[in-house]
């Protein structure tokens, strides 16, 4: 194992001493896992699968079944934008095209900086600001193409001040 | 065990209470089309939806995997409504099946071929779009080989791989890309353990055949 | 298991309600001034977070005796974000589209000064005869606020504010009532589920009760998944109690011990105010051992979702809570029978448990006179789309389509013309102009072959292709199908093929004949609801707007311009 890896499984069997060993933990410990890892890394299920005992099988069968779960690494901004009938129709497959453009990156994948990465979503329910994009669980309404170089102006400049500050 | 009299197709059967009618039939010699069904399994999937039958007092036609034998039940498996629900299902699942019989090892011990002569339909289907998987064959494995393009996600082998193998096989994502496999969809040849030939066995079509047969 | 001592629980009742006022009267208070802002996620997409904090340097600033409190939805989100004044001389006064600059404005000179700044004013909240109140909009003749009363009105992080504003009265009113007395309440005031299917909830509460076994589950379904739909989100941000008390008073009714709310990991805000929901009720004995000093307890643990359109379906939620994949199962036996762990299980929406407490307080009959006859009660819609009011609205059933859309919602913007009203969601179906005059109701939806759903509706105008949209719920129907039985599985991929040609001018007219005969093959054959009805908006705009089909076969164009393959540019020679 790697020292990431062993990281991982230190770090998941942390979270499992949480929880009790039942199946019917899995969904709650997977979210758990990977709102502290960020993803589920294959050390992580393996753990997972071993403290619930449960077949290995079952642990990537729910992983790769639900939409919130993560095989790989996220970015340190996620971009989720919002693909609901109302985003769509208000263009919402526009917003998503500028992303891409921007980024880069196509839907489910992670910019090579590892600064963002990028999803859809079903709806997020905030159908009357069409169309929406969730960045950092904050949602943002009407969100055009310009609207999409604005925010991630904003990103630039708060990482350039960053930079400057410890410059400094 | 109390016995149960039903009529199927004009035909009196008998059949233990508690049976499913699909089994019911198939005991007695009544071919009805299924998948996803398997003798010994409790509790039907109902995911093939292939065994619709038309049952007297029903006003749709129903999987004959989830109706239990009732007492007096007449059903009738060749009715036109119970047969087109049938057909679309499979006419379905060959649209995204290979269908190259001739290299195929299970060649006319195929449950896809029985099925097609049944329903009178060709195993190439005439309306729909070709929608292929195209996913790689996994000849990783010394006693199986296993090639997810031609399964029909019955999860016949997912129950017996359960029940005699601690859960190897089972199913990742969903919808279309849903397909069977085995943890973090590793090459079959890394599963620890010995996988029996049971769940090789069930296996309806060529998805999964062993590698003596082979030789 | 008799609802005992009556005199201990109403004791217990009365506790509860002077420990919460001192926090009520200071929301109520008519003294000094007060400020509510609508913050559930929608105001804050629009910035109500920042108006808030503004709102408070401001206060603190000028050293003003006046709280600033944070309140849910109130529905009206075209104007989001919404800011409420009350000042002790005035009625209570909404602002719409507050930013931050309006925000410091409003309290140097409303609350300091004596100018009500009438430019930013959406209306009073009473009559009154200085500024027009909401009363005096049309919209005010149809809406009938039953399960949105608190919403928008209330913090909804405060138990406080709910029990201040009537709240847990209906519970204790039926924890001294028999269980089946609640159910025989439940059962004539004709309540019938809001998650979509419009199943009597009294029924399913009876065969619930009456099913063998001494460990039973209650569960809340708040897998709110249709795109378009927010309903459900803006109740348990708003007014969460209102939710708990529902299930308990249904655990009650069936005997359950163990509760869940099944709530969307996609709706952060929703998960984080029902939590904190759950720890209050607890904490007041509302929850927990002995509920209000009565021999009942019950218990309620939150569950979030991991975003799988298919786990609002009652047995794909079953096997979601269980650990599992959310594979739907064939029913019967349903889940009020055998369900989570193979026990008893009644599984409930939002919006059908946010009613149960209105109707044990205020009693079948009055509950009965709302509506339709086979119908009854209120519908709660989120308008969408091409509407000058989006938001919510909460009416009487039986209303009209063309009242909701054009009286509550004030018709279609940019004088465009209407053209459709999708319904239901993916479940559900495209209306055109001839059905705008029927009473929308459970049955009178599903003869038009459309099906209340969950309450989403989208309007679509002029600009909106009909082929375009039933293409899009066809890819999230395909997206979303779980994938377990073949009809769902393949028909909705088949489908969904079939469109994308249509709308790329690559079809011919054959296929219309195939695409409905698949249509109405999945509808049949399908394992699960989600499969069930994921055809209606295919059928429906085959059956309303056939001819934008065949315009986009036969002459390859898009009325509506939005398929943009299907756009040709023309140059005008001689211009």
């Amino acid at each position: 194992m790697t020292i990431e890896e062993t990281t991982f499984s230190r770090q998941t069997e942390l979270i499992l001493k949480k929880f009790g060993r039942k199946k019917e933990n899995l969904l709650p410990v997977l979210q758990a896992v990977q709102g502290k890892l960020g993803y589920l890394p294959r050390e992580a299920m393996l753990e997972i699968a071993r403290f619930l005992g449960i077949a290995e099988m079952d642990v990537y069968s729910v992983v790769t079944f639900y939409n919130q779960f993560r095989l790989n690494p996220p970015g340190k901004h996620s971009v989720r934008v919002c693909l609901g009938t109302a985003c769509h129709m208000k263009g919402g497959y526009i917003a998503l095209d500028a992303w891409k453009r921007r980024l880069g990156i196509d839907v489910k994948q992670t910019t090579p900086d590892r600064e963002f990465d990028l999803d859809t979503v079903a709806c997020v329910g905030c159908c009357v600001l069409a169309p929406v994009t969730v960045v950092d669980d904050n949602p943002e309404g009407q969100v055009e193409p310009t609207r999409v170089d604005g925010i991630l102006l904003a990103f630039e400049r708060q990482r350039d001040e960053q930079a400057d500050q410890e410059n400094r | 065990m109390r016995t149960i009299s039903l009529t199927i197709n004009d035909q009196r059967i008998t059949a233990p209470d508690g049976d499913s009618l699909l089994w019911a039939a198939l005991d007695n010699g009544i071919y009805i089309p299924n998948l996803c069904s398997l003798r010994d399994k409790p509790g039907p999937a109902a995911s093939c939806r292939l065994c619709f039958v038309e049952v007297e007092g029903l006003s749709q036609p129903v999987p004959a995997c989830t109706q239990q034998v009732r007492e007096g039940m007449v059903v009738n498996t060749k009715g036109l409504a119970a047969l087109r629900l049938a057909g679309t299902a499979f006419e379905l699942l060959m649209a995204s099946e290979p269908v190259t019989c001739g290299a195929c090892l299970a060649n006319r011990n195929c449950e896809l071929q029985k099925i097609a002569r049944h329903l009178h339909l060709s195993l190439k289907p005439r309306h729909l779009k070709r929608l292929l998987h195209d996913l790689p064959v996994d000849d990783t494995n010394p006693q199986f080989s296993y090639d997810p393009n031609k399964c029909v996600l019955c999860g016949r082998c997912v129950w017996v791989s359960r029940q005699k193998a601690g859960g190897v096989f089972g199913f990742a994502n969903r919808g279309f890309e849903r397909v069977m496999t085995n943890f973090y969809n590793g090459p079959m040849g890394e599963i620890s353990g010995q996988v029996c030939c049971e769940c090789v066995a069930v296996c309806p079509t060529g998805a999964l055949v062993l590698k003596d047969e082979k030789l | 298991m008799k609802g005992s001592a009556p005199a201990v629980i109403a004791a217990a009742f009365q506790e509860l309600k002077s420990r919460a006022e001192p926090r009520w009267q200071e929301l109520e208070d008519t003294t000094r001034s007060v400020i509510l802002v609508g913050a559930a996620t929608c105001g804050r997409a629009a910035g109500a977070r920042e108006v808030l904090q503004a709102l408070r340097n401001e206060v603190k600033k000028r050293n003003l005796d006046c709280p600033v409190i944070e309140v849910g939805c109130l529905g009206h989100c075209y104007a989001e974000p919404l800011v409420i004044i009350r000042k002790p001389g005035y009625p209570a006064i909404c602002y719409g589209r507050v930013n931050t600059v309006i925000a410091e404005k409003l309290v140097r000179d409303f609350v300091l000064g004596d100018d009500p700044c009438y430019e930013f004013i959406l209306g009073a909240l009473e009559e009154n005869d200085l500024i027009p109140s909401f009363t005096d909009f049309p919209r005010a003749g149809y809406e009938k606020k039953l399960i949105l009363k608190n919403c928008g009105h209330i913090d909804p992080e405060q138990i406080d504010h709910y029990v201040g504003n009537g709240g847990y009265a209906a519970l204790t009113k039926a924890l001294q009532m028999e269980p089946v007395g609640i159910i025989e309440q439940v059962n004539k005031s004709g309540l019938r589920g809001r998650g979509g299917a419009g199943f009597p909830t009294g029924q399913k509460w009876q065969i619930c009760r009456g099913a063998p076994g001494r460990l039973k589950y209650m569960i809340c379904n708040a897998d709110e998944g249709d795109p378009g739909a927010f309903m459900d989100r803006a109740i348990l941000e708003s007014d969460p109690h209102s939710v708990l008390e529902g299930m308990i008073i249904a655990a009650y009714a069936i005997g359950a011990r163990q509760g869940y709310i099944y709530v969307r990991a996609e709706y952060p805000l929703a998960v984080h105010r029902v939590r904190l929901a759950i720890r209050q009720a607890k904490k007041q004995g509302l929850l927990g051992r002995n509920i209000l000093g009565s021999r009942f307890s019950f218990d309620i643990r939150l569950f979030q979702g991991s975003g799988a359109f298919v786990c609002g379906e009652e047995t794909a939620l079953i096997a979601s809570l269980e650990g599992g994949p959310g594979f739907p199962d064939y029913r019967p036996p349903y889940p009020a029978t055998s369900g989570l762990h193979g026990r008893p299980t009644l599984i409930n929406n939002v919006k059908t448990l946010a009613t149960v407490g209105p109707i044990i307080q205020n009693g079948a009959d009055w509950f009965a006179d709302i509506g339709t006859e086979g119908s009854t009660g209120t519908a709660v819609f989120a308008l969408a789309g091409k509407i000058v009011n989006t938001g919510l609205v909460e009416v009487p059933m039986g209303t009209t389509l063309r009242q909701v859309i054009f009286e509550v919602g004030s018709g279609i913007p940019d004088g465009k013309r209407f053209k459709a009203v999708q319904i239901g969601g993916p479940s559900g179906g495209c209306l055109p102009e001839s059905a705008l005059d029927l009473p929308i109701d459970f049955d009178s939806l599903r003869e038009i072959g459309a099906m209340m759903g969950s309450g989403g509706m989208v309007v679509l105008d002029e600009d909106d292709c009909m082929v375009e949209i039933a293409r899009f719920f066809q890819e999230f129907t395909q997206r979303e199908s779980c994938g377990k039985c073949t009809p769902c599985r393949l028909g909705t991929k088949q489908m969904l093929e079939m469109l994308n040609e249509i709308v790329l001018g690559q079809s011919r007219m054959k296929v219309l004949e195939t695409l409905a005969r698949l249509a109405e093959d999945v509808k049949a054959a399908s394992l699960c609801g989600l499969g069930k009805t994921a055809p209606n908006p295919v059928l429906t705009s085959l059956r309303y707007f056939r001819d934008e089909y065949e315009e986009h076969i036969n002459r390859g164009c898009c009325r509506a311009l939005m398929c943009q393959e299907l756009i040709v540019y023309h140059i005008l020679p001689d211009k």
